[in-house]
C-alpha cells in the first residue's frame, strides 16, 4: 500500500452528498510515471473523485495521499501549488481573457517570471496550434479549442507532477484530439507526467494507458489492462445494466 | 504597444485640459465638476470590484458615507486634525469591507447582491437613528478642508484624487493582481484550480475598492462641509451602477467618462428637473439594448463604421468580433 513508487494513494474514499453516496469506499494507487484510466458508466462517481483530489470537495470518510502526504480538504489552490494540474469536463476557461493571458495565470500564481512565462506559453500554444489566436478573447474559439488551451494551461504549470483530467476527449475534433494525445505522451516521457484520465472513449483509453481503473456506483469494481478489465464479469454488467 | 502610447497621450492631454478649465468656467461649474469627479471616483472603484472581479456589490455608496463620517466625526468629538481623521476613515472603510468580503467568500451573484445590500441598509440606519451622535436626519455639518466654500482648491482636490485613483486601478488590473481578479471573474473554480488564492484576492478586491470609495466619503464631507445619511441612499446606488454601465463596465475610461457625462447632462436639465429623471432612464433603456458596452461601445461602433467606410467594407475589429461559435 505505501510504496514509495505511488504519487496518488485513496484509500476507503467515501463521499457522501445529502442521502447519496458517490464514492462509497473507493481505494486505488496510481504509480509515478504512469498514465491510469478512470471508467466506470455515468454516474459512477469518477468526476466526485476527482473534485475530492482536487480540492473542490472534501472527503466525508478516508483519505487521499499525494506522494505519501494527505491533501484531501486541502484548498484547490493549494493543491495546485503542489504540482497538481486538472481539467473539466466542460472546459472551464477564462472567457473574457484573452488565450495568452489564459495560459499566464498557471505561471503567475507559482510565481514564474514574465519572460519565463510567456515564453513558455508561446512554445506550447505553437505546439496546440493555437498560437496565431493567442491575442484574441478566449470566447472567439471553438468548443475543441477550449478543451485544448484548457490542457496546455496545465501544462504551464512547472514541474507539474499529477495531471488529472475530466473527459479530454469529449466532443473535440479528431485532429484536437490528436494534439492532446501528443501532448499528454509528451509531458509523460519528457517530464515524466503522471495522468488520471476519465474518459468513456475505450479505444483512446486502451491505447494511452497501460493500466485502468473501473468505477460502478462509486466503488471500484476493477482494475487492469484494458483487456483484462473488458473480460471482467462484474464490468461488463456494469457497463451493460445487467 | 503604440495603443498604449496614445492612450497616454489621450489621458494626459485630459488631465491638462482639466487643471486649465477652471480658469474659463465659473464657480458654479467648477462646483457640478468637483462633484462628478467624487461620483467618477466611486464608479471607477466600483467597476474595480464588481466589473473586473465579478463582486457585484450593492452598498459601495455606503463605504463612501462611512468615510464621510468616521473623519467628520473624528475630527469633531475627538478634534483630531485632518492629516489622522481622513486616512482613519478610509482603513475603517478597508477594515469593514474586508469583513464583509470575508462573510461574503461563498456568495455570489443576488446573494451577494443583498447581502452588501441589507450591509448599506444598516449603516445608512445607524446613522440616521443615533442622532445625537451623527446628527441622524438633519445631518452633521463637516469642518471644511480648505476652510472656504470657494469651489476652486477642492476642484483640483478631486481632480487629483480621480487621477490617482486611475492611476492606482490601472496599476492593478496590469499586474498579476489584474489578471486574478479577471480570472475569478470568469471562473472562480478554474481560477482555484490554477493556484489563485482566490479569498485572498476577493478581500483585496473589497478593501481597495472600498478604501477608495471611503477616501473620495472623507474629502467629499470636508469639501461640502455638510454630510447626511442620503449619502447611504439607495439611489446613490443605482446612481454609480448608472454611470458605469452608461459610460463602459469593465473598461478604464468608462465609469470616469460614465459619471462626468451624465453628472454634467443632469446639471443641464436641472430646470426641468421632473423630465431629467425620465431622459436619464430613456437613455439608460436606449445603451443596454443597443449598445451595452456603453459609450465606449458606442465609440467602438462608431470608429468601426468609419474603418469599414474607409477600407472598403473590410475592419480590422470586424475580424475579432465574428467567430463566435464557442459561446454557447
Amino acid at each position: 500500500m505505501n510504496n514509495k513508487n505511488n504519487i496518488l494513494e485513496m484509500d476507503n474514499v467515501v463521499k457522501i452528498f445529502g442521502g447519496l453516496k458517490a464514492n462509497n469506499g473507493v481505494s486505488f494507487e496510481v504509480e509515478k510515471g504512469e498514465i491510469r484510466g478512470l471508467i466506470g458508466p455515468n454516474g459512477s462517481g469518477k468526476t466526485t473523485l476527482i473534485n475530492q483530489i482536487t480540492g473542490i470537495y472534501d472527503t466525508t470518510e478516508g483519505h487521499i495521499r499525494y506522494k505519501g502526504k494527505k491533501i484531501n480538504g486541502l484548498q484547490p489552490d493549494v493543491i495546485a501549488a503542489m504540482g497538481i494540474m486538472r481539467t473539466f469536463q466542460v472546459a472551464r476557461v477564462f472567457l473574457n481573457m484573452t488565450v495568452l493571458e489564459n495560459m499566464l495565470i498557471p505561471a503567475f500564481t507559482q510565481g514564474q517570471s514574465n519572460n519565463e512565462a510567456n515564453t513558455r506559453a508561446e512554445e506550447l500554444l505553437d505546439f496546440a496550434l493555437l498560437s496565431r489566436l493567442k491575442n484574441k478573447p478566449t470566447k472567439s474559439l471553438s468548443g475543441g479549442q477550449f478543451m485544448l488551451l484548457q490542457i496546455v494551461r496545465g501544462f504551464m504549470r512547472k514541474g507539474l507532477e499529477l495531471y488529472v483530467m475530466d473527459e479530454p476527449f469529449a466532443g473535440v475534433h479528431q485532429s484536437i484530439k490528436g494534439i492532446i494525445i501528443k501532448s499528454i505522451k509528451m509531458m509523460n516521457q519528457d517530464k515524466n507526467v503522471t495522468f488520471l484520465i476519465v474518459s468513456h472513449e475505450m479505444a483512446t483509453i486502451s491505447s494511452l494507458c497501460s493500466k485502468v481503473t473501473v468505477l460502478d456506483k462509486g466503488a471500484r469494481i476493477a482494475e487492469g489492462s484494458m483487456k483484462e478489465v473488458a473480460n471482467i464479469p462484474e464490468v461488463i454488467d456494469a457497463y451493460l445494466g445487467g | 504597444m503604440n495603443l498604449f502610447h496614445t492612450k497616454y497621450l489621450v489621458f494626459l492631454i485630459l488631465v491638462l485640459f482639466a487643471a486649465f478649465l477652471p480658469m474659463y468656467i465659473g464657480e458654479y461649474w467648477q462646483y457640478v465638476l468637483t462633484i462628478a469627479f467624487f461620483y467618477a471616483i466611486l464608479a471607477a472603484s466600483w467597476n474595480l470590484l464588481s466589473g473586473y472581479t465579478g463582486l457585484f456589490s450593492l452598498g459601495h455608496h455606503s463605504f463612501g458615507m462611512i468615510g464621510a463620517y468616521t473623519s467628520t466625526l473624528l475630527m469633531t468629538k475627538a478634534g483630531i486634525p485632518f492629516w489622522m481623521s481622513i486616512p482613519a476613515g478610509i482603513l475603517l472603510t478597508m477594515l469593514m469591507s474586508s469583513l464583509m468580503g470575508i462573510m461574503c467568500l461563498r456568495v455570489s451573484g443576488l446573494y451577494l447582491a443583498l447581502i452588501t445590500w441589507a450591509f448599506a441598509e444598516v449603516a445608512r440606519n445607524y446613522f440616521r437613528l443615533h442622532y445625537t451622535f451623527t446628527g441622524g436626519d438633519r445631518g452633521l455639518e463637516s469642518p471644511l478642508l480648505f476652510g472656504t466654500i470657494q469651489p476652486t482648491p477642492y476642484y483640483y482636490l478631486f481632480l487629483g484624487l480621480l487621477i490617482a485613483t486611475i492611476i492606482l486601478i490601472v496599476l492593478i488590473m496590469r499586474s498579476r493582481i489584474g489578471y486574478y481578479l479577471k480570472a475569478i471573474r470568469d471562473d472562480s473554480i478554474a481560477a482555484r484550480s490554477m493556484g489563485v488564492n482566490i479569498v485572498r484576492y476577493k478581500i483585496f478586491a473589497f478593501a481597495v475598492s472600498s478604501g477608495l470609495a471611503g477616501m473620495a466619503g472623507a474629502f467629499y464631507g470636508h469639501s461640502i462641509g455638510l454630510i447626511s445619511p442620503i449619502m447611504g441612499d439607495f439611489n446613490e446606488m443605482a446612481m454609480i451602477i448608472i454611470f458605469v454601465v452608461i459610460g463602459g463596465i469593465r473598461t478604464m475610461p468608462g465609469p470616469v467618462i460614465g459619471a462626468i457625462a451624465v453628472r454634467i447632462l443632469m446639471e443641464l436639465l436641472r430646470a426641468q428637473s421632473e423630465v431629467r429623471i425620465l431622459i436619464l432612464s430613456l437613455l439608460v433603456i436606449i445603451i443596454m439594448r443597443f449598445f451595452n458596452g456603453g459609450l465606449l461601445e458606442l465609440y467602438r461602433q462608431i470608429k468601426q463604421w468609419i474603418n469599414k467606410d474607409k477600407n472598403g467594407g473590410t475592419s480590422a475589429y470586424h475580424e475579432i468580433e465574428t467567430p463566435k461559435q464557442g459561446e454557447s
